[in-house]
């Protein structure tokens, strides 16, 4: 896996989200790379502004490639608050405008882009791991 | 990202091009605010440059659809990449601003 840890992680979104997609790991497609970057910006946003009161603290991201069955993974780590985002319901998609919440809808982007997504608590850490197939079919 | 708005008589045009992301979505939101202010807006944008958005950029669509909503307004989308037309349409905004 390659991987890197920031630390502290105030305002380094965009740092951590062009490290991961600067990764060798990454497809070329650019329908993939599209689908594959919204889900790392909305992920390691949630980390960013989220996981740490006053945002002090450390996320390590990392990608790793099976050359065999083409699936990309993606792993956050990071040591804040215990939260599975996972179990946060998803938003209902078919409100009108003015019933519709702000906000809310950077994991449900996730769980649609990524093939799939998944969370665990381990070792005083929350750790997502996503996944997408990365079969190049312009190739 | 770059927003320009230019009005007319009864209508408002504004281009997007650019990226919409988390460190610009503030501006984003800001940029946009004169579209906030017709009493009966009449909003056209021209999506044709607009290369990405993530759900911070949403949001701010999300608030000038309500806005224009409460005030009996029509708001128009066109012109939109197909890559970020999916984001709009995965999350139900595709049903909740006129996209064509």
């Amino acid at each position: 896996m390659i991987k890197k840890r920031f630390n502290p992680i105030t305002d380094k979104s965009s740092e951590i989200i062009a490290f991961l997609m600067a990764s060798p790991d990454m497809p070329n497609d650019l329908d993939l790379r599209f689908k594959i970057e919204l889900s790392v910006e909305e992920a390691v946003e949630n980390v960013v502004r989220y996981a740490y009161e006053g945002g002090i603290g450390w996320l390590e991201a990392g990608t790793s490639l099976d050359h065999e069955s083409l699936v990309l993974t993606i792993e956050l780590r990071d040591a804040g608050v215990p939260f599975n985002p996972l179990e946060k319901a998803d938003p209902d998609v078919k409100l009108s405008a003015d019933q519709r919440q702000v906000g809310g809808l950077g994991i449900y982007l996730c769980k649609k882009m990524m093939d799939s997504i998944e969370y665990h608590y381990e070792d005083g850490n929350n750790v997502l791991i996503m996944r997408k197939i990365v079969k190049d079919l312009k190739k | 990202m770059k927003v320009t708005i230019n009005k007319q008589n009864e209508k408002t045009l504004v281009t997007l091009e650019g990226r919409i992301d988390t460190t610009n979505a503030d501006q984003f939101q800001q940029d946009i605010a004169p579209l906030m202010e017709d009493e009966r807006p009449n909003i056209d944008i021209d999506c044709s440059g607009m290369t990405y958005t993530s759900s911070q950029g949403l949001r701010v669509f999300l608030l000038l659809q309500k806005s224009v909503v409460a005030r009996n307004g029509k708001m128009v989308l066109h012109n939109m990449n197909p890559r970020v037309k999916e984001v709009f349409d995965i999350t139900g905004f595709s049903n909740i601003i006129t996209i064509i």
